[in-house]
């Protein structure tokens, strides 16, 4: 990474070797710990002085190792997630927080501790409901989480450390959300590709850092004059994760993505965690209940909304409403991640849902190689044609 | 004024050449081929000296199918999905549905007004496509060709179990060592695939008139087993292959007038017919 690397340049060097300032904060003594997926609470990481590194997938990379631990017909980010772990691209980390967000993670966790010897690993059970049964059982969940960082570290967390690292993951979110204010105009300022360097960049940088490179972005983007050529149809995507620059560049080809609404995208930065006097009922509050991911169970009880669907729909879907008036979207894609049920249940409904709202929508399944960009290509484009002839 | 439509399926590649008024002035079938994907220009110059034209008598050229990007003199790219819709529409001016089995993918379209306004394609795996029938015709030992023949012979219905080609072609061969005929079996082959792809179908939801087109469509015995498993009429063209060829011909006699009565200039591609050229030649 050279000096003089700046904002976007800097995001998208970053994007391309995200492991590098991992590696670099390792050899100056700083103690790195992985995490497979956007629900673990980083604030309890940073607070204790360790440095949260995003285990991503590579779509370049054909899975070889990973196909000796977990079957064919599997989630293919964790079967790419595990066999980079294998293959020792993770090797300079010194532990691993693995999460119950959904069974392939709850699945692929038990293989990856087996077959790994981090000096620290734990798995965080989650709850899949918003009862205030699950909010109490996650945040007990999250004290055993620092507990066992405790031991890890050898330092007792203290609240003021902890309540200074909410602020600043809270300043990120609210730096994320002043990005996707960039994508508002037609054309957008900054492109999703562009946007996919930036967010996969943050996951691989200490918060402080991530802050500083989201404020050079911003601040680019708002005076850059060479913005995006605009192009006919303005995209939300809907997904599991969109991470991937070049799967992002099939769709910007013919269109402006200008709402990636995956944990590639906008997905944990939407809101903010509350201040509460015991810090962990705000974390364990915001993970559980904020991050708009399928994995969580949201139907609303029957006391809410009987067995009225249009209700339904609208309590689980809700929140799109709101992005697709102030975004101005004119098609939806919903991009499933081949075998990824949570996601692939919802769809029927959330067609449903951009139907009643008239949002032409598409439904699409990728596999997470780069084999999958042809088909993609063509899905893509035909949707786009059907809206923009 | 004379349009281009060049159809690069995995299979086989079409062209087709119409004239103002949608006549069609040739027409050329050639198999895609590893090397035939860069031939594209080899089938454009049989389909000029079919109509004997020339490449600067082409006002317009749209590419389509899965090897749309790797025709250097095309003007513009549509997918294959726009362009059946297109083709059919034009053949069949009743078409609300039409379903594509090619030699990669089945592709269903929903069709209003001569316009695609839904789609659903099969997986990326063989299983519903043509491949599935040429993979299994090769354990059988018969012709491909030949396949919608033989079945209309058969005596009783076999059910195949498997959809996955692989695991088809296993059971194919266990059918035959248990000494079913050729015939029955190759029926409930057609049957299989078909209540793949009618599955399929049913997600986007089937109106009439249904349309089938594809190589799959020239083999009777699967059009039989498409109106089974529809439970209604199928409608075949009569040169089922080149739909896709000949609505890119037709969409792009369409985007040409339409901008000269905006009077627009389209740009359009140096008319040299050249091989397609990848990147990995060029640095070699």
């Amino acid at each position: 990474m050279s000096d003089k690397s700046k904002g976007l340049n800097k995001a998208r060097e970053i994007y391309s070797n995200n492991s590098q300032r991992a590696r670099e904060l390792k050899a100056a003594g700083k103690k790195i710990i992985g995490y497979p997926c956007v629900y673990v609470p980083l604030e309890l990481l940073t607070a204790l002085d360790l440095v949260p590194y995003r285990t991503c997938g590579d779509i370049k990379e054909p899975v070889t190792e990973a196909d000796r631990a977990l079957p064919h017909s599997f989630c293919p980010i964790m079967r790419n997630c595990l066999d980079c772990a294998l293959k020792g691209k993770n090797d300079f980390l010194d532990g691993m927080v693995t999460i119950h967000s959904c069974d392939p993670q709850e699945k692929t966790a038990r293989i990856w501790e087996s077959y790994t010897n981090y000096p620290y690993f734990h798995f965080i059970d989650m709850p899949v409901t918003v009862r205030p049964e699950a909010l109490e059982y996650f945040k007990s969940q999250l004290n055993d989480f620092r507990k066992t960082l405790e031991a890890f570290t050898g330092k007792k967390l203290p609240k003021d450390k902890l309540e200074a690292a909410i602020k600043s993951y809270n300043q990120q979110r609210t730096l994320v959300r002043e990005l996707y204010e960039l994508t508002k105009p037609s054309p957008p300022r900054i492109s999703g590709t562009e946007i996919v360097q930036v967010v996969k960049a943050l996951t691989s940088l200490p918060v402080s850092e991530g802050n500083d490179l989201l404020t050079e972005v911003i601040g680019e983007v708002k005076s850059r004059t060479d913005v995006p050529e605009k192009k006919l149809t303005r995209l939300l995507i809907w997904s599991s994760t969109l991470d991937d620059a070049d799967i992002m560049q099939v769709f910007e080809d013919k269109a402006n993505v200008v709402m990636n609404e995956s944990c590639g995208g906008i997905r944990a930065y939407r809101a903010a965690v509350k201040s509460t006097y015991d810090p962990l009922e705000g974390l364990a509050s915001y993970y559980l209940n904020e991050i708009t991911c399928a994995r969580t169970f949201r139907q609303a009880t029957p006391g809410e909304t009987g067995k009225d669907y249009a209700r339904d729909l609208q309590s689980r879907f809700g929140y799109l409403k709101g992005i697709i008036r102030d975004w101005k979207i004119s098609g939806a894609v919903m991009l499933l991640v081949r075998y990824c049920d949570p996601f692939a249940f919802e769809m029927p409904s959330l067609k449903d849902y951009f139907d009643s709202i008239g949002v032409p929508s598409t439904y699409i399944e990728y596999d997470y190689t780069t084999g999958a960009l042809a088909p993609l290509r063509t899905r893509a484009e035909a949707f786009l044609e059907t809206i923009s002839q | 004024m004379h349009f281009a439509g060049v159809d690069i399926g995995s299979t086989m590649t079409k062209v087709v050449l119409i004239d103002k008024s949608d006549n069609q002035l040739s027409c050329i079938k050639g198999p895609t081929g590893p090397e035939h994907r860069r031939l594209a220009n080899e089938v454009m110059r049989q389909a000029l000296q079919q109509a004997s034209l020339q490449i600067d008598d082409i006002s317009y050229i749209i590419a389509t199918g899965y090897g749309r990007l790797n025709v250097p003199f095309a003007d513009r790219q549509i997918t294959e999905l726009s362009c059946h819709a297109r083709g059919v529409s034009t053949l069949f001016p009743g078409v609300r549905t039409a379903i594509d089995i090619g030699g990669q993918d089945a592709k269903c379209m929903r069709i209003h007004d001569g316009r695609l306004i839904s789609f659903v394609m099969n997986d990326k795996c063989a299983a519903g496509t043509g491949r599935f029938l040429e993979v299994t015709a090769t354990a059988l030992g018969i012709k491909l060709e030949d396949m919608g023949d033989i079945s209309l012979k058969a005596t009783k219905r076999i059910h195949i179990s498997n959809l996955c080609t692989i695991f088809a072609q296993q059971e194919v061969i266990a059918l035959l060592s248990r000494g079913e005929k050729p015939e029955n079996i190759v029926a409930g082959l057609h049957d299989a695939l078909a209540s793949r792809v009618a599955a399929l179908a049913r997600r986007l939801g089937i109106e009439p008139d249904l349309v089938l087109t594809g190589g799959v469509a020239k083999n009777i015995g699967m059009v039989r087993a498409m109106k089974d498993s529809l439970g209604c009429e199928v409608l075949v063209p009569e040169e089922p292959l080149i739909t896709g060829a000949l609505g890119a011909a037709i969409l792009a006699k369409e985007i040409y007038t339409k901008a000269v009565e905006a009077g627009q200039v389209l740009p359009t591609k140096s008319r040299r017919l050249e091989k397609a050229t990848f990147f990995a030649e060029e640095h070699r």
